[in-house]
């Protein structure tokens, strides 16, 4: 079969028709770029709902003493040996920290209010929120440190300010509740997610010293890439035999299912803006088909097979979707470098912050997306050829000297 | 003592028209021997577009049997009578039927691409049929920058560029104006007389008759009168 030839009659027919396909190239060029831009969006959305999601407490992976996910205290606890380092390779350690979580009760003179008691190691922290959450006041400073760090609605709620004092009680190792007195040290700015109500920080060595106990309730795993979580937390069972080792889907399952719908989001998006297009491929194909009756049928009569005839339509499809598809993808990749700065969500920053994104969505391009579109459309250029090459085959060579 | 190209025997053609049956041939026996050139005249609605497209493969008969070049076409699947035409059979439409997004040189070379001629002879027997034919001038332009003469040539010269052993013509200078049709006439009679090349043309014009070395004429879907002419 000669493809040359071929291709010089499609690209000749596709000339013929000058107007009415440009307009089918602008349609499928301005929904490919549609879909592209959008696509680097989305990445976006999910970059940053991971981000959040491993940078509030929870990391790619954690370790915890068997039962405390059920019943979050500090007799549910481990020790680590002086000097503990996990084994984790360099290049894929971004972090890692070790903490106290356990549920207390904190008043100040007017309010009382249940709350999650952290303690930390702040130098370790450089793997959470905490490292870079606006602070009015000071951070901790070390593990002995014996101040608090309370989030700005928790402290609203509290009717309380930086440098004042308030009462936490929680129990310690030995069962029986301690009470004792903190300074708040600073209030840290969450941009009122959740966090800022559960969270109160204080030192690790100080906690574990008001809980008489050597022991901590979790280790928190920061990784440079979310694809070696895998690996890694293969790594960690092995280390932590008697542990429960979990990543960040299973600790927030509603993330990772948002995470997941963000997936399924790009090839509903795609499917949506592609699919009325693709009806003006078929309709514009099945006309250039009906055009040329007497010319197909007069090919057929001179000798040109089937095969042939088919490939014709298929190619005259596959050129159209390629051009408006480079261009296309051209038109995304230009929308993309217009955003390269982010995009500011703070007019809706109500909407976005509850479902826990910042205010500031940087565009993510993914070249497996570009490539995906474009292999997609490419696949549907060629599903909208197989009507129009079936009504091309059905016509007769007779067809061609009646009139 | 000649060659025979075609053999028909015994074809019917039945259509159906508003399930009225229309018989367009009705037991037609004819020999056809290379060198012929064969004019098949008679009423509109005689058969003889029917009978033309029945030798060419284009159309099955209803009874009868066809034999082209030894080959019974009968025998034939519908892609290997496709093959048959594209290798054995030239055809020339009365309307011109060329492709219009390639030049008149393209459309000549498109039929040989399809036989899979390899690209210089491709051009080099373009070109040599362009030339006999008094086109070369014009090769490069497309059908619709051609006179209607200058067309049906082209046609002409895509028809004999794979020097087919039949050359079917149906009222190929209908459309065009007679002293065109004399310039045409003259050619074929060149390729038949030069060449040898067999060449069955329906027609109602009878200039074209006074060129033919065979007159046959069909009534009824029957032949009525085949008459040959001393050849001088
Ligand atoms: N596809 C068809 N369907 C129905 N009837 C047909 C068909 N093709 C031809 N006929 C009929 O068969 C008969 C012979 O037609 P044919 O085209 O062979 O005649 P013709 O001699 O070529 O006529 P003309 O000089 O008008 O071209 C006519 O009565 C015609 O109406
Ligand atoms: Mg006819």
């Amino acid at each position: 079969m000669n493809i040359k030839l071929l291709y010089q009659l499609s690209v000749r027919n596709i000339f013929r028709h000058k107007r009415r396909n440009i307009m089918l190239f602008a349609a499928i060029a301005v929904a490919v770029a549609g879909v592209s831009s959008m696509n680097t969006l989305i990445r976006g959305f999910q970059a940053d709902m991971l981000d959040s999601a491993v940078s509030n407490l929870t990391g790619h992976l954690k370790v915890y003493a068997p039962g405390y996910r059920d019943d979050p205290s500090i007799e549910r606890s481990f020790r680590l040996e002086d000097g503990f380092q996990p084994d984790i390779p360099a290049d894929k350690l971004l972090g890692w920290a070790p903490r106290i979580r356990v549920p207390a009760v904190i008043m100040s003179e007017r309010e009382t209010r249940g709350v999650q008691l952290v303690g930390v190691n702040p130098e370790a922290e450089s793997i959470s929120f905490l490292a870079d959450v606006p602070i009015d006041g000071e951070g901790l400073s070390a593990t002995q440190d014996d101040r608090i760090l309370v989030g700005a609605e928790l402290a609203r709620q509290l009717e309380t300010k930086v440098g004042r004092r308030l009462v936490i009680i929680t129990q310690g190792a030995d069962g029986l509740n301690r009470e004792r007195g903190f300074r708040i040290a600073g209030i840290y700015d969450a941009q009122g997610t959740g966090l800022e109500k559960i969270y109160v920080f204080t030192g690790l060595a100080r906690l574990q010293q008001m809980l008489d106990s050597d022991a901590i309730t979790e280790i928190s795993v920061r990784l440079k890439e979310e694809p070696q979580k895998a690996s890694v937390k293969q790594l960690l069972i092995e280390t932590f035999a008697n542990m429960e080792v979990m990543d960040w889907q299973e600790l927030e399952p509603q993330v990772a299912a948002m995470y997941l719908f963000a997936d399924g989001a790009i090839y509903i998006w795609f499917i949506l803006m592609m699919s009325a297009l693709t009806f003006g491929l078929v309709n514009t194909l099945v006309a250039t088909v009906m055009e040329r009756v007497k010319e197909l049928g007069m090919l057929r009569a001179l000798g040109m097979r089937n095969r042939m005839v088919i490939s014709q339509v298929v190619l005259e499809s596959t050129i159209i979707m390629s051009v408006g598809v480079v261009v296309g993808l051209l038109g995304g990749y230009l929308i993309y470098l217009s955003m390269s700065d982010g995009i500011d969500l703070s007019s809706f920053s109500a909407g976005v912050e509850m479902v826990g994104m910042s205010t500031h969505l940087q565009p993510v391009l993914l070249v497996d997306d570009f490539v995906l579109v474009a292999s997609m459309s490419l696949g549907l250029g060629f599903l909208a050829s197989v009507y129009p090459a079936w009504r091309a085959v059905k016509i007769k060579p007779l067809d061609a000297m009646r009139h | 003592m000649s060659e025979v190209v075609v053999e028909c025997t015994g074809l019917t053609r039945t259509y159906d028209q508003d399930s009225v049956p229309v018989y367009a041939l009705r037991g037609v026996d004819v020999s056809i021997m290379k060198g012929d050139f064969v004019s098949l005249s008679g009423p509109s609605g005689s058969g003889k577009s029917t009978l033309l497209n029945i030798i060419g493969g284009l159309d099955r008969p209803d009874g009868g049997e066809v034999v082209v070049s030894g080959t019974r076409l009968s025998t034939l699947s519908d892609s290997a009578l496709a093959e048959l035409r594209l290798h054995k059979i030239g055809f020339v439409f009365q309307a011109f039927n060329l492709i219009p997004v390639l030049s008149a040189h393209e459309n000549v070379e498109f039929i040989l691409q399809l036989q899979g001629v390899g690209s210089a002879l491709r051009r080099a027997r373009s070109t040599a049929v362009l030339d006999s034919l008094g086109l070369s001038q014009m090769s490069h332009r497309r059908p619709g920058e051609l006179s209607g003469g200058q067309q049906q040539r082209v046609a002409i010269a895509r028809a004999i560029v794979t020097n087919p052993a039949l050359l079917l013509a149906d009222e190929p200078t209908a459309n065009i104006d007679s002293a065109t049709t004399e310039e045409l006439l003259s050619l074929l009679q060149k390729l038949n007389r030069e060449q040898g090349m067999t060449i069955v043309t329906a027609t109602h014009d009878p200039m074209v008759m006074s060129y033919t070395t065979r007159k046959i004429k069909l009534h009824d879907g029957m032949i009525e009168e085949d008459e040959s002419a001393v050849v001088v």
